[in-house]
């Protein structure tokens, strides 16, 4: 098997005519057994959909989609992909155990229930009420039940999303034990931490299209400038300017001009420290402020880069 | 048939104890009331009495409310994301409507055995084979419910939805010739409500192929198709409706 996960020109466009949304627009992804990758974007860029179109919940407008080699469809009626879905999906009056027998009754050969409780950390709360457990309990359970199937293909969206810190941590805790395991896992996260904590590769989405598909390490690196903001007098904007422009860790200075001529300057950098000593010392620039580059800035820079280039 | 979730659905209809309440007690309180109690339920119709028939009445109500309830849930479950849940695992749609079919069935037969258990108690009188058929027939065409708790579900997609329209059904119980008996214009009118045919066919074995005319005790003959295009006309409205309301709830994804 050569392809967990294969993906080409995939395309979902919501209603039509002009109201019509491109949730997902032209999507080429291969995934191979044993990755473990992040689909990282912020909310709305269309790594919901593509997720809902791997499992087989919804059908691409065009393109193609094949898991472990056969239809969606076919491969989640084979056990041999599941998910750990956002939100909802689970029955509030039954308890934990009988949630994950219920599941465990539409597998042919499923795991045993004691075993998926222990490896999604629900040990002792078999007989607790769904509706009595805490968020992080709930999504556990919900990784119990993709447990079930022993999947080759683990499909996370946002799972952590209604957690707090410490549920988060048990929680990719868990995790990391299913990919040593040699899972192939694929989860979407609008966090830049948890790409960066648990995927070798991460894939960044916005828009619907893929804006960069590489090394975690590679995209925090392009991600993780920061800006810098100064005041500088009229006369010096010109040639504080031109010199910061130079220089080859600043990535780019925009100028605001105030009334009196004098200049509030933007500076995106890779050594901010550097950038703030020379405005505050040489430059006489005063009212510095360094803010870090968040991640939908790292989406814009990643998206115009893309098109500057093609 | 998925043994261990039918099961597991049974115990979840039985912990809710409001609604069993409903289904079962409600009805067969009634019965005492209106059937067992009175001094007319003794008065004879054909081989069997009045108690009788308040009973099968009784009885139909209670069938109707657990297959509405239980149609009305499943829509709702579904809609709340179970239906993605279960879409992740290799449980085809038509397993959960199986299992959903024979939960329906097996709460509808509660109170149904729990009215006519304490009809054969206090004085209910038939002929034996108008138990069965009458009780059969009960059975059978409560599921016709299911699609109108289910249309429900599907058009207001919540939880109080669902009770709303089990609620309706004491309206319609009215209106069908269940709670009191009909006589004049509103026995005339009462003919085209959805829970009228499904009665009047269980009552069917006992009246001998007649209706009650409640004024004047008389018996009038009532052909038989009209009673079954009654239930046909209803089951293929609630049917169309649930269609419709799928394949909205599907183009709006």
């Amino acid at each position: 098997m050569e392809h967990c996960i294969r993906l080409r020109g995939l395309t979902k466009v919501y209603g039509s005519g002009p109201s019509a949304k491109r949730a997902v627009d032209g999507i080429d992804l291969d995934v191979r057994p044993g990755e473990i990758v992040a689909l990282l974007g912020p909310n709305g860029a269309g790594k919901t959909t593509t997720i809902d179109i791997i499992l087989g919940f919804i059908a691409p407008t065009a393109g193609e989609v094949s898991v472990l080699g056969r239809t969606p469809r076919q491969a989640v009626a084979d056990g041999r992909v599941s998910a750990v879905l956002q939100t909802g999906g689970l029955l509030r009056d039954l308890t934990v155990g009988e949630t994950v027998d219920l599941i465990a009754s539409t597998y042919p050969a499923p795991t045993p229930a004691h075993d998926v409780l222990r490896r999604a950390g629900l040990d002792g709360l078999a007989e607790r009420k769904v509706q009595a457990c805490s968020g992080g309990e709930q999504q556990r359970l919900r990784f119990a039940l993709a447990l079930l199937a022993d999947p080759e293909l683990l499909l996370l969206d946002e799972p952590t999303a209604a957690m707090d810190v410490e549920a988060r941590r048990t929680f990719w805790a868990a995790m990391a034990a299913e990919a040593d395991a040699g899972r192939t896992i694929v989860f979407a996260t609008h966090y830049l931490q948890e790409a960066e904590d648990f995927a070798r590769r991460t894939v960044l989405i916005a828009g619907g299209r893929i804006v960069a598909d590489g090394l975690t390490d590679e995209i925090r690196r392009q991600s993780s400038g920061r800006t810098v903001r100064a005041r500088v007098a009229a006369e010096r904007v010109g040639p504080t300017t031109a010199m910061l422009d130079a220089r080859a860790d600043v990535r780019s200075v925009e100028v605001d001009v105030d009334v009196d001529g004098g200049g509030r300057l933007v500076v995106e950098t890779a050594d901010s420290d550097a950038v703030a000593r020379l405005l505050l010392g040489e430059l006489g620039g005063w009212d510095l402020e360094i803010e870090p580059a968040s991640l939908e800035h790292a989406f814009v820079r990643l998206t115009s880069n893309l098109e500057s280039a093609s | 048939m998925n043994m261990t979730y039918y099961r597991l659905e049974l115990r979840r209809i039985r912990r809710d104890r409001v609604t069993l309440f409903f289904t079962a007690g409600l009805p067969a309180f009634f019965y005492v009331i209106f059937g067992a109690a009175p001094d007319y339920g003794d008065e004879p119709i054909r081989d069997g009495n009045v108690a009788m028939w308040v009973m099968i009445a009784m009885a139909a109500y209670g069938a109707v409310t657990a297959t509405t309830g239980i149609g009305g849930m499943a829509a709702v479950e579904r809609m709340q994301g179970w239906g993605r849940q279960l879409g992740l695992t290799p449980l085809p749609d038509h397993g959960f409507v199986r299992v959903k079919a024979a939960t329906a069935m097996t709460i509808a037969a509660v109170p149904v055995v729990l009215v006519y258990a304490i009809g054969a108690l206090t004085g209910a009188r038939a002929p034996w084979h108008v138990w069965v058929i009458s009780a059969a027939v009960l059975l059978v065409g409560a599921t016709t419910f299911a699609l109108y708790g289910l249309g429900f579900g599907l058009a207001f997609r919540s939880e109080s939805a669902v009770s709303a329209a089990a609620g309706s059904l004491v309206i319609l119980s009215f209106l069908g010739n269940i709670f009191v008996p009909l006589s004049g214009w509103q026995l005339a009118v009462a003919k085209f409500t959805p829970l009228y045919g499904y009665v009047g066919l269980a009552r069917r074995s006992l009246t001998g192929g007649n209706t009650l005319d409640a004024e004047t005790g008389e018996l009038t003959p009532e052909p038989l198709w009209q009673l079954l295009a009654s239930v046909g006309f209803w089951t293929l409205a609630f049917g169309l409706v649930t269609v419709a309301l799928v394949k909205r709830g599907r183009s709006r994804q």
